[in-house]
């Protein structure tokens, strides 16, 4: 069955709710809506479908769709988590007057992104891209009286328009050089290609794209500012939609990209954006942006997975990231609801509420990896996938301090209320909010049951072969019992442990003050350490630096841009003589030109 | 070979202008508008009568009805059915407007449908004059009116020594080639700048923003929104009929258009009053119906078909709303803001059409532009597509900035109501916009018959 019946349910919900004259029921036209995508998902099937739009001249533009394992995967994810996101804002969104607008604007994310995931060529995919920009730049400055939400929003506007200038380049260019826009033909014809230049810096555009929307380095900055949206959409953003965007992107045009030879670069890239994020959580005090830092360095650690001949595990990982961290955003949610507070520091009182916290503990204890959650298995596939030592080395430090900052954040925002905390404004959390944890909680573990089918799962005929560009997962019983599972576990066990230490029990002697302070005032235990964290510090500064830089250059280019267009408009104020002496001028520059040119 | 309804056409636009003028003498506007409205609904009938029979015929071997003209003929008619209700729902001297473009109208007709190179002339004259008038029926409105005057009597000069010049080395004025001569060239440049401040190109329509916002909104959107299209249909006859095998012709035009976007877009980002920005920004779509043309084949030409069409209604119905709100002396884009609160069709209907001038998917915007760029990449000027998609995002931050203006809350607002005549006719363009964006055959199957006509006379002529 055709798989664009999907967008069906939600398209014809947005038109319900704007038509309702009652507020109130727009939040279960939405559920409705979400919940008649997942029954409609058991209806599609895999394979491609062609659609014509229009045909000129020689050329016609289809709309195809394309449904293998890997968008089946991303497809059910979208799918699933979905409904969550709208029962969770059943009791996030209490403001009524603005249910209208919020469950339209999150329907038609939904919408753009179920089609983005069933996309199976250029045009399909930019369109959907678009309007996945569009919509996300309306959801993130969604509080539009809050001057910080609106800059925000035109701060990721900005990084994603970059995204689809670099998009729409690459494919007039892969146009131009497969005469064809279908995924399926240009992986299929890639041998008869020669690797010219024009395909070659169409690729690099590309991944320009992809780097924009997945927060790759230079670009990741918008997606924390992106922190300023509502939290179920930051939720949605990072945990299903948008930011993976990218990722599946790279997924699906591997073939190309590793023709072309960049799959290094977008190693070196995810590397480096990888190590900045993690250590930027490290020092994060708000407490949703910590959770955002993390999105970001597993973004780059798909991208790193998917990049070095661990496809299978990159995709795992795409799989088991979704679960946890819409729970994380869910808990970072619920806390801000209750305390109405964003520092780490101030907030407290999430241990109020039991089936909250435990429910955040698995989020917690899956993103750090622990066994049997997920996260622990999309680590271990990881692990034993990757091949290159040095990478293997970087991403166990990763997993070091992403067990430090996670259970850092955990134990500031569970405590029971500290003295000036502010105790949970709650009697306890609406129950739409804390069922949905719960649920999420529940699935980070049955997640993790997938670990042994996705190797089996990903295999299809209809496009590109999967398994050849990645190794297999390891088998249940060798991935507990390996050498490299246990070394992990221990690894992350020590960061819940230093972490602890510093963060509960105060072995450094300071209270709730930032983490830099806490190595300096440190003794004997903490001499090496200081180093390290100094260094740490000192690189995630630099990367910030960079990083303004990199927006000062923006602004630059825009203040360019003005200037020249002030000596424009002082030209063009009406002066007649001076009217007739740009027409002659252009007359003669025109023929001078002609003449020149024949000579 | 005279097909009867192409007759009953051609007696219906004399009786436009000549009715026009007796029913004048009543002074009453109300009459006027159901006259002419009667009229051009008529005319609108018979062109599509004529478009979907595939008419095609000649007079005088001056006058000719095919594929191409009927094309324009219904665009202009369409076009100015729109112009004239927002005119008489939004001015007070309708009645005089109303007889004056009439005048333009049937000049515009003659330019779409000459055979010949004093027809286009004698056309464009009878467009351009009267609408200098037009402007001047406002009061205030005297610097712009005599600026178009004397970029008119300009344009007129050049297009009068090129036709000599063409005459002169073929002894003809027929739109048809020639066999080469160095004379022929220096003609084309001279019809490019011409025509060029009709069409408003770069660097020939540098007064063009001022008479665009001097003149008042029904004014301006005549002037943008179908005079300009004139402009392209002249362009293009002459271009492709006469200059085919002249492949430095369209250099030319390939050049022009990477100036006339960055001039258009560059300019139209300082623009603090909303009718200059949208000169700026008509400029620069301009620039990108120009890409098409340079691409110099069926598929590039079909595609700046389409994209003439799809920016009539745009800024037709943008322009109709501004006629509205310039009327109680909001120009400013900051005057914008809280559009929302005061009339959310209003404001959904400019962030549509606004998208679509960006080119967002499923709207006629989009669609020009993507067979923009795909035909300039498939005439091998893969370099001109990029410039603009370049030029596109930038202007998508001029555009935004009304769009975040008219969503953003106003304290206390009043309500603004549009009127009928201006609901309608925002109506009608914004369902062209959407409904053509959705599914465009029917405008691509047009344009592409329109094109493969003009491409197909140039291969007989030889």
């Amino acid at each position: 069955m055709l798989p664009l019946v999907m967008l069906l349910p939600p398209i014809v919900a947005i038109a319900g709710i704007a038509v309702l004259r009652e507020q109130q029921y727009a939040r279960y036209i939405a559920l409705a809506a979400s919940l008649a995508s997942l029954g409609l998902l058991f209806l599609v099937g895999y394979g491609e479908y062609q659609m014509q739009w229009f045909q000129v001249g020689p050329y016609a533009l289809d709309i195809t769709t394309l449904v293998t394992p890997v968008n089946m995967l991303l497809l059910t994810v979208i799918a699933l988590i979905t409904p969550l996101i709208v029962f969770y804002s059943f009791g996030f969104m209490d403001v009524e007057s603005e249910q209208r607008r919020f469950y339209i604007e999150i329907l038609a994310f939904t919408t753009a992104m179920l089609g983005f995931a069933m996309s199976g060529n250029f045009i399909m995919l930019f369109v959907c891209w678009e309007f996945l920009s569009l919509t996300s730049y309306l959801l993130i400055g969604f509080w539009h009286l809050r001057e910080r939400a609106v800059k925000a929003a035109r701060k990721a506007l900005t990084v994603i328009f970059i995204g689809d200038i670099a998009l729409l380049i690459a494919i007039v260019m892969f146009f131009s050089v497969f005469g064809t826009l279908d995924f399926s033909v240009i992986v299929a014809n890639l041998g008869n290609t020669a690797l010219s230049g024009s395909l070659y810096f169409a690729v690099i555009m590309l991944l320009i794209a992809i780097f924009t929307k997945s927060a790759q380095f230079p670009f990741q900055e918008w997606l924390i500012d992106a922190m300023e949206g509502p939290t179920p959409v930051s939720a949605f953003l990072h945990s299903t939609t948008m930011v993976k965007a990218g990722v599946f992107v790279t997924i699906m045009l591997l073939p190309l990209l590793s023709f072309a030879g960049v799959t290094q670069f977008v190693l070196i890239f995810a590397v480096l954006t990888a190590v900045i994020a993690t250590l930027n959580a490290l020092k994060e005090r708000h407490i949703k942006k910590v959770i955002a830092y993390s999105t970001i360095q597993e973004l780059s650690l798909m991208l790193i997975a998917v990049s070095s001949s661990a496809l299978i595990a990159g995709v795992y990982f795409f799989f088991a990231q979704s679960f946890y961290k819409a729970l994380l955003f869910f808990s970072a949610g619920s806390v801000m609801k209750a305390t109405d507070k964003e520092d780490l520091h101030e907030v407290s009182g999430l241990g109020s509420d039991k089936l909250a916290v435990i429910s955040t503990l698995f989020g917690v204890l899956s993103l750090a990896g622990f066994i049997p959650f997920d996260g622990f298995f999309a680590n271990v596939g990881l692990g034993s996938s990757i091949s290159n030592l040095y990478v293997y080395a970087i991403i166990s430090a990763i997993s070091l301090i992403t067990s430090m900052y996670i259970f850092r954040w955990f134990f500031y925002a569970s405590t029971e209320a500290r003295d000036g905390g502010v105790r949970l404004g709650y009697e306890r959390l609406p129950r739409s909010m804390a069922l949905c944890m719960a649920i999420l909680a529940a699935s980070t573990l049955a997640a993790s049951i997938f670990f042994t089918q996705i190797s089996g799962f990903l295999k299809y005929s209809g496009y590109y072969d999967y398994a050849s560009y990645g190794t297999p997962l390891p088998g249940l019983g060798s991935a507990l019992a390996s050498q490299g599972t246990l070394v992990f576990l221990a690894i992350i066990a020590a960061g819940a442990a230093i972490s602890y230490m510093i963060y509960v029990r105060n072995v450094l002697k300071e209270k709730k003050d930032s983490f830099l302070s806490f190595v300096h005032t440190g003794r004997l235990f903490a001499f090496f350490y200081a180093i390290a964290a100094r260094a740490a510090c000192l690189l995630a500064d630099g990367a910030g630096a960079f990083d303004e830089r990199v927006s000062e250059m923006f602004d630059t280019f825009g203040r360019m841009t003005m200037a020249s267009g002030l000596g424009i408009r002082r030209i063009s104020v009406g002066n007649i003589n001076l009217y007739m002496f740009i027409v002659m001028a252009g007359i003669l520059v025109l023929l001078a030109y002609l003449y020149l040119l024949v000579g | 070979m005279i097909v009867s309804p192409s007759l009953a056409f051609l007696v219906c636009s004399v009786l436009l202008v000549i009715g026009g003028i007796a029913v004048r003498t009543l002074n009453r506007p109300k009459a006027q508008f159901a006259f002419n409205v009667l009229l051009m609904a008529i005319l609108l009938a018979i062109a599509a009568v004529l478009m979907l029979t595939g008419s095609k015929g000649s007079y005088f071997s001056l006058i000719s009805v095919n594929p191409f003209s009927l094309f324009f003929i219904f665009l202009f008619t369409l076009g100015m059915l729109l112009v004239n209700i927002v005119a008489f729902s939004t001015s007070k001297n309708y009645a005089d407007f109303s007889v004056l473009a009439n005048f333009a109208l049937i000049g515009m007709y003659i330019v779409a449908s000459s055979l010949s190179l004093i027809g286009i002339f004698i056309g464009l004259e009878l467009a351009s004059l009267p609408a200098v008038f037009i402007i001047l029926l406002e009061r205030r409105a005297i610097e712009p009116a005599a600026k178009f005057f004397i970029m008119a009597s300009i344009a007129i000069a050049l297009f009068s020594f090129a036709t000599v010049l063409t005459y002169g080395s073929t002894n003809s004025f027929m739109l048809q080639q020639y066999s080469g001569s160095g004379i022929l060239l220096f003609a084309a440049v001279l019809f490019i700048a011409s025509i060029g401040f009709d069409a408003s190109i770069f660097p020939f329509n540098v007064l063009i923003p001022d008479v665009y916002e001097g003149s008042p909104s029904y004014i301006t959107s005549m002037l943008g929104g179908v005079n300009k299209k004139m402009g392209f249909a002249a362009l293009i006859q002459v271009l492709i009929l006469i200059f085919i095998a002249y492949k430095t012709t369209f250099m030319v035009i390939a050049i022009l258009s990477v100036f006339t976007m960055f001039y258009g877009n560059i300019v139209a980002l300082l623009q603090s009053n909303i009718k200059r920005m949208l000169a700026y920004s008509s400029i620069s779509q301009a620039g990108y119906i120009l890409i098409g043309i340079a691409a110099e084949g069926q598929a590039g030409l079909a595609a700046s078909l389409v994209q003439i069409f799809a920016h009539m209604f745009l800024f037709v119905g943008i322009m109709a709303v501004v006629a509205v709100l310039e009327r109680r002396n909001r120009v400013q884009i900051d005057e914008y803001i809280g559009l929302n609160d005061e009339n959310r069709f209003a404001a959904f209907a400019i962030a549509v059409f606004m998208l679509s001038l960006i080119g967002m998917p499923f709207t006629t915007g989009f669609i020009g532009k993507l067979l923009i760029f795909v035909s300039a990449v498939n005439a091998n000027l893969t370099w001109l597509a990029v410039i603009g998609i370049v030029n596109s995002i930038i202007s998508i931050f001029y555009y935004l900035k009304v769009i975040m203006a008219m969503y953003t809350s106003k304290a206390n607002p009043k309500n603004l109501v549009l009127g009928r005549g201006v609901t309608a006719v925002v109506w009608v363009c914004l369902a062209l916009t959407i409904l053509l964006g959705i599914y465009p055959v029917p405008l691509i199957n047009i344009a592409n018959g329109a094109a493969g006509y003009l491409f197909s006379i140039t291969s007989h002529v030889m």
